[in-house]
């Protein structure tokens, strides 16, 4: 009953975006960034609501709800900070997790949970309701510092592993991460500018990315850089996702960066 | 004892072929994360000896590694069967706006018109001001077919030496960048 409602407001909310987009097009060479605030502005108007807090309140009904072969919740889930204690979980994410022995990011952790407590099959689990449930976790840590410090010999491996991976050049473009997000950070490609990772890169993830209308975890995020620049990009929840995501968010613990409003909202 | 001495040095040099194509315990754990991404994305991560350099050097080459990288990549480039470097300027304008041919766009400015390009290199309006003497105009084919025989580990990737553009393509290029006709230098004074 509930998830129909939230149907018809994606629906309007959909209409919403169209009509934006029909409106702006006259315009040429916009600031990308009055766009977005341009863009989520008209959400807000025309459907009171934001296509993030959409998939976030989807998000919260997944995790409450008893689902799976053991029919329960996810509300023993740990992210770190104790089971179900979600206020600020992403902002300390990825790390080691003694329960599956491994570094984990928030999508992996949430694959790992629905597996150990839920009992799901790996192969049985959506991608969507994965992403939903990335959305709600993210948004008890809207505008929150970002805390990533690697600790543990685990972290700390997991670290120097994203590091050696945002150097490594390869594919017909020639291209690393680091070399658009660091050496040129501040410039721009056609009309996006570029961040590097103590500048913030990252911090806005998962967002609602206006120009796809779709969205996008960092692991949806990380992808699309690696098909931009002609390299086939990796399953989702494996090692290569988990290590860059440690780099790019441990460097801008460093820059002493937050996190944007959660889901974000994007172009 | 003849035979003895063989079999050792046969053994020693076994040893030192095995020591020797060891990776580090550290290679060893990048590949094996690369290889969890799956097998599309391990055979696109492959490199070449130079692209693994200057990953090695994170795009910073040390001095004394600089004069034999430039001289392999020069020796990547190749020239049309016809030896001419500058084609047709209106092909040349084609390729250098498709995304999927040069995408030069992404990086330069060129048609003063063409609204949102980057800036991640320079700005190339008015670039035929340069004339097209021999040394500018293979200076130019150079640069656009491999990028890196005249900057190691430079951001502007090697589109010839990837057969992204041919020969020909990138002489049309050239034109598209150094023909006075072109919308490349409708700015500068004839
Ligand atoms: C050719 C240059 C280039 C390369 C190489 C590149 N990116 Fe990007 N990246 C961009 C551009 C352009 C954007 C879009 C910026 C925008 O619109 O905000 C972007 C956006 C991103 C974002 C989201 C934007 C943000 O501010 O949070 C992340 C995260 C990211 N890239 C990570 C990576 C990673 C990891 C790699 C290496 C696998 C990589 N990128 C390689 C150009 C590049
Ligand atoms: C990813 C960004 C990028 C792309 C795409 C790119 N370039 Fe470049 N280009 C650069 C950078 C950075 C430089 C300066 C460093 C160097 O010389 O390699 C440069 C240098 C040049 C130069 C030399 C400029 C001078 O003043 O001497 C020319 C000519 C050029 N590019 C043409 C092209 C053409 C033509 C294309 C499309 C086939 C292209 N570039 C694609 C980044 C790029």
């Amino acid at each position: 009953m509930r998830r129909n409602r939230l149907y018809r407001v994606l629906g309007l909310a959909l209409l919403g975006f169209a009509l934006g987009v029909a409106l702006t097009q006259s315009q040429q060479e916009l600031d990308p960034y009055k766009e977005a605030e341009r863009q989520r502005e008209l959400f807000r108007q025309t459907a009171g609501i934001l296509p993030g807090e959409l998939y976030a309140a989807q998000g919260e009904e997944l995790f409450y709800a008893k689902r799976g072969p053991r029919q329960v919740s996810l509300e023993a889930c740990d992210f770190g900070l104790g089971p179900g204690k979600l206020e600020g979980a992403l902002t300390q994410l990825p790390r080691y997790f003694a329960d599956t022995r491994r570094v984990e990011d928030l999508e992996t952790r949430i694959v790992s949970c629905m597996v150990r407590l839920q009992g799901f099959r790996l192969e049985d689990i959506k991608r969507d309701e994965v992403k939903a449930l990335v959305a709600y976790v993210a948004s008890k840590s809207s505008e929150m510092p970002i805390n990533v410090v690697p600790r543990t010999s685990q972290e700390v491996a997991m670290y120097n592993l994203g590091r050696e991976l945002w150097y490594h050049r390869a594919g017909d473009r020639d291209m690393n991460c680091a070399i658009c997000h660091e050496s040129y950070a501040g410039r721009k490609v056609r009309l996006s500018p570029v961040r590097s990772p103590r500048q913030g890169l990252s911090n806005e993830w998962p967002a609602y990315r206006f120009e796809a209308d779709k969205l996008y975890t960092l692991q949806d995020r990380i992808a699309f850089c690696y098909e931009s620049i002609g390299i086939r990009p990796p399953v989702y929840y494996s090692e290569p996702y988990i290590a860059l995501s440690m780099y790019m968010l441990a460097e801008a613990t460093k820059g002493k960066n937050r996190f944007t409003e959660m889901p974000g909202f994007t172009r | 004892m003849k035979g003895k001495r063989l079999l050792f040095w046969f053994v020693v040099a076994v040893l030192l072929g095995v020591a020797l194509s060891q990776q580090s315990p550290f290679q060893q754990r990048v590949n094996q994360a690369i290889q969890s991404g799956g097998p599309e994305f391990q055979r696109s991560m492959q490199q070449d000896p130079d692209q693994a350099l200057c990953s090695q050097y994170r795009d910073r080459l040390p001095a004394e590694l600089v004069p034999a990288f430039l001289e392999r990549q020069r020796k990547l480039i190749k020239y049309p069967a016809d030896g001419k470097l500058m084609g047709d300027w209106k092909k040349g304008e084609e390729l250098f706006t498709n995304p999927r041919k040069g995408n030069c766009y992404a990086c330069h400015t060129g048609d003063p018109r063409e609204a949102g390009a980057g800036n991640m290199g320079p700005g190339l309006v008015g670039y035929g001001a340069r004339g097209t003497s021999e040394a500018v105009v293979k200076y130019t084919y150079d640069k656009i077919y491999n990028a890196w025989a005249s900057m190691p580990c430079s951001l502007m990737y090697r589109a010839g030496y990837h057969g992204i553009l041919s020969p020909e393509d990138t002489a049309h290029i050239v034109a598209f960048l150094l023909d006075p006709a072109s919308p490349v230098n409708a700015n500068l004074k004839r």
